[in-house]
């Protein structure tokens, strides 16, 4: 079996302990990174022919946390 | 996303809904990480016509009678797509009922339960979710007996073997 080395086993951890973070948000919190998702992912998807639809709803800046694509 | 919920509680206020609960990606984000989706989808419990048909149509009349309009299987309310989905079998009609009232800002709301979610992506079996039921089981905190229940009372359990393994 492949060993990581301790640089890829320290991204990894930080990359489960930030989804951890992200799922222990406030709904309201988990929606506007929701919609910074579709905003993010809504070019590519056209550019590939697909239609798809952006949120049109006005919600406040999220505190402080940031999405990360699936 | 406020304003589409009070809109949906107006409905259930005006009996031409009879229950409502957020599922689908909506609904497992409530519960584990922000999951992309683009449209809203929404259970719901029609009051049954004369006929005893269940049909989306006087739910829809409502809606354009309120100025919405529909867009493709969605109609768009306050500016986010609503799929709505009548319940249709024995688990959705269970996870419906005992959907957990919470609020969103100052709104109240209904949410499925997460072991009801991951028995409905169980038995819906596709690949996407595959990826909902890994989510709910590394994210979201289950009621261990509870979600056993559900999936023996459903008949979930062997392909819950299967994909946990």
């Amino acid at each position: 079996m492949e060993i990581l080395n301790p640089e890829m086993t320290r991204l990894l951890t930080a990359k489960g302990t930030r989804r951890r973070k992200l799922a222990a948000l406030p709904f309201p919190d988990k929606v506007r990174a929701v919609l910074q998702l579709q905003r993010m992912v809504a070019p590519l998807w056209r550019a590939r022919g697909k239609q798809v639809r952006v949120w049109k709803i006005d919600e406040p800046a999220m505190r402080n946390v940031t999405p990360h694509a699936p | 996303m406020e304003k589409t919920l009070q809109v949906l509680n107006d409905l259930v206020r005006t009996e031409v809904l009879s229950r409502y609960a957020i599922g689908g990606a909506m609904g497992a984000t409530f519960y584990v990480e922000p999951v992309l989706t683009f449209d809203l989808d929404v259970f719901v419990v029609l009051p049954r016509t004369g006929g005893g048909l269940l049909t989306l149509e006087p739910l829809y009349e409502a809606l354009r009678a309120r100025g919405y309009r529909e867009e493709d299987e969605c109609m768009n309310i306050e500016g986010v797509p609503v799929q709505f989905l009548p319940v249709y079998n024995a688990l959705l009609e269970e996870a419906l009922a005992e959907a957990q009232e919470t609020r969103y800002e100052a709104t109240s709301t209904r949410v499925l339960r997460p072991e009801h979610l991951l028995a409905i992506a169980l038995q819906t079996g596709r690949e996407k979710d595959r990826e909902r039921v890994r989510l709910l089981r590394e994210q979201a905190r289950l009621d261990q007996k509870y979600l056993n229940d559900v999936l023996a009372r459903h008949k979930l359990d062997v392909r819950w073997n299967q994909w946990k393994s």
